[in-house]
């Protein structure tokens, strides 16, 4: 066990080492701060007021700093969070394959099972470290502009959730729905980190995986697949906002992020199987 | 008794291209053994083959007792390798992607690592990122990464390429110096002839993935069996020769002796004969001759 971290450091250290992998904070941290402005627009503020006080609430308090941050999260992180985690999730195996790193990795008596279960552990956490980033600095970020207290308003039209929430239970909801949000979101990672075990560009794998996410969701919003959307990943994926629902379903959220989990596991052990295969020489 | 077994290696990259037929060979417990071939020969994928990089169509490579194809970590639990170029995490410092590679055969030892790059005459850099290394001090650090930790076996592929001469000569003596003192088992994969006659105990030549020889350098043999002889009695020389069992190649002079026979017993028939020697000397043939002439090239 001593051992799997000792390696699960070196692999921490390559990916926190690089600078590209700091864009994706960069980037949205700068995202947050448009996003910011935009909701504090009078046009903008006065949409939500008339929303918040049709549902006969007070709009100074539920347009708090916490109301804001999950604004901040659903506008942005599908999309945006999908194209820095691919990409980041996309190099993991392919960049090291370009860049030749392999000849030095694997004359090491490591097994190639253990090397991408470490890879794959590396961008999981990665995916979480980048979720949390950016629940959290949108939620400082509010905090600034609209400081301490006041009630939290939620609305996620495709689920039917329009909910108020004190502060504290606004918080808790908030932090869980992060965790939930971060595990959705290793769909993606897992997805480009699949195609990275190909003998691709690391830029092949990247863009194949925003493909396929965008299909998905395009397909989903078609409303053609609406009979058959339990077959599409961003639908799963979808469920963490159902953390805010008044009663949580949770025979809801097990079911989909038991379908998360096992695409996941499928991927990479198809991941696995093809770099298995593979012959490492140029 | 063999460190390295190589076992009827037969690997075919696409139907039509068949990179290595049934080579078997052994490395020897503290020899260095070359491996030599022109471009495309097959070294590489040997070496790849051995490194578990490469899956082998036919046959299978045993270290210390393990197969590289079914307990690949457990076999290269042995050995240190140079394979193809050696590309380091260039955004690292020397230390570092040391200290990374180190860590996927589930060692670190800061003492025996500054001993390492102490050997490898790169102390003073390893805290600078390698991306402000030279080619040659990249090798150097390749060299490092495989001495940790304390294998019994390098594989080196073609760690000279690029090299200038001083860089050459300093990895050789860096080389010969590991096998001296620490006894160390070598692999060399080269297609610099010099390098393999200098630094080799045995060679293996390869062609188009067929051995044509495993053997001792043969500028390396004890046995002295071909001399030249120059003389005005050419017709009688030739007589004596061919009287002895010894055959002679009439464009060079040189004359290779049958195993009854040595090289002076050889000249005493030829003086007896009243051949006039004017001139009696062993002839050692190069690894470059002996390389042409197997290979054809």
């Amino acid at each position: 066990m001593i051992l799997f971290f000792h390696q699960w450091q070196g692999e921490l250290l390559k990916l926190f080492a690089r600078r590209r992998t700091y864009i994706g904070f960069g980037a949205f941290l700068g995202l947050e701060i448009v996003l910011l402005i935009v909701f504090r627009l009078q046009g903008v503020e006065r949409i939500f007021e008339r929303l918040i006080s049709r549902q006969g609430q007070a709009f100074g308090e539920y347009y708090s700093a916490i109301t804001l941050a999950q604004m901040i999260l659903g506008f942005s992180v599908l999309l945006l969070g999908a194209i820095y985690l691919a990409l980041v999730a996309g190099d993991i195996v392919a960049k090291e394959g370009e860049d030749g790193h392999y000849r030095l990795l694997l004359v090491r008596p490591v097994t190639r099972l253990r090397l991408l279960f470490i890879k794959y552990l590396t961008s999981t956490c990665y995916t979480f470290v980048l979720i949390q980033f950016i629940a959290w600095t949108a939620f400082l970020l509010g905090l600034a502009i609209k400081g301490w207290g006041g009630g939290f308003f939620v609305m996620i039209p495709e689920a039917g959730i329009l909910e108020f929430y004190q502060w504290a239970e606004g918080i808790e909801r908030y932090a869980l729905a992060s965790c939930f949000l971060a595990v959705s979101m290793t769909t993606v990672s897992s997805v480009a980190f699949f195609l990275s075990c190909f003998p691709i560009k690391p830029a092949a794998a990247t863009i194949g995986a925003l493909s396929y996410i965008l299909v998905d969701l395009i397909l989903r919003n078609t409303g053609f697949m609406d009979n058959y959307d339990h077959f599409l990943l961003t639908k799963h994926m979808s469920a963490w906002g159902r953390i805010y629902a008044e009663h949580i379903p949770w025979p809801v959220l097990v079911r989909s992020f038991t379908i998360i989990a096992a695409a996941n596991a499928s991927l990479f052990i198809l991941g696995t199987a093809v770099f298995e295969s593979r012959d490492l020489k140029s | 008794m063999a460190l390295i077994e190589v076992r009827n290696l037969t690997k075919r990259w696409r139907a039509d291209r068949l990179a290595l037929d049934d080579v078997s060979f052994d490395l020897r417990q503290g020899e260095i053994l070359g491996l030599l071939g022109h471009n495309g020969a097959g070294k590489s994928t040997i070496l790849g083959i051995t490194l578990g990089m490469v899956r082998p169509d036919g046959g299978q490579v045993v270290i210390g007792g393990h197969s590289v194809q079914d307990d690949r970590a457990r076999a290269l639990g042995q050995i240190g390798a140079i394979y193809e170029a050696a590309h380091f995490y260039d955004y690292l410092t020397g230390w570092q992607n040391l200290r990374v590679l180190c860590s996927l055969s589930g060692w670190w030892d800061e003492a025996e690592a500054k001993r390492v790059l102490k050997l490898v005459n790169l102390e003073q850099r390893a805290g600078h990122k390698t991306k402000t290394y030279s080619h040659g001090m990249r090798q150097r650090l390749a060299l490092a990464q495989a001495l940790l930790p304390r294998p019994k076996c390098l594989l080196l592929d073609e760690p000279t390429d690029g090299l200038d001469p001083e860089g050459i000569r300093e990895f050789r003596e860096l080389v010969l110096k590991l096998r001296a003192e620490f006894g160390m088992t070598i692999l060399l994969n080269s297609h610099l002839l010099a390098e393999v006659e200098q630094m080799c105990d045995r060679c293996v030549i390869l062609k188009q993935g067929k051995k044509m020889y495993e053997g001792i350098v043969p500028s390396q043999q004890k046995k002295q069996t071909v001399f030249q002889l120059q003389t005005r009695d050419a017709t009688k020389a030739r007589e004596v020769i061919r009287t002895a069992g010894a055959t002679q190649d009439p464009t060079t002079n040189l004359i290779e002796l049958p195993s009854h026979i040595v090289g002076h017993e050889l000249l005493q028939q030829l003086v007896q004969a009243g051949v006039r020697v004017d001139a009696w000397q062993p002839h050692k043939p190069t690894l470059e001759e002996f390389y042409l002439g197997l290979t054809g090239a």
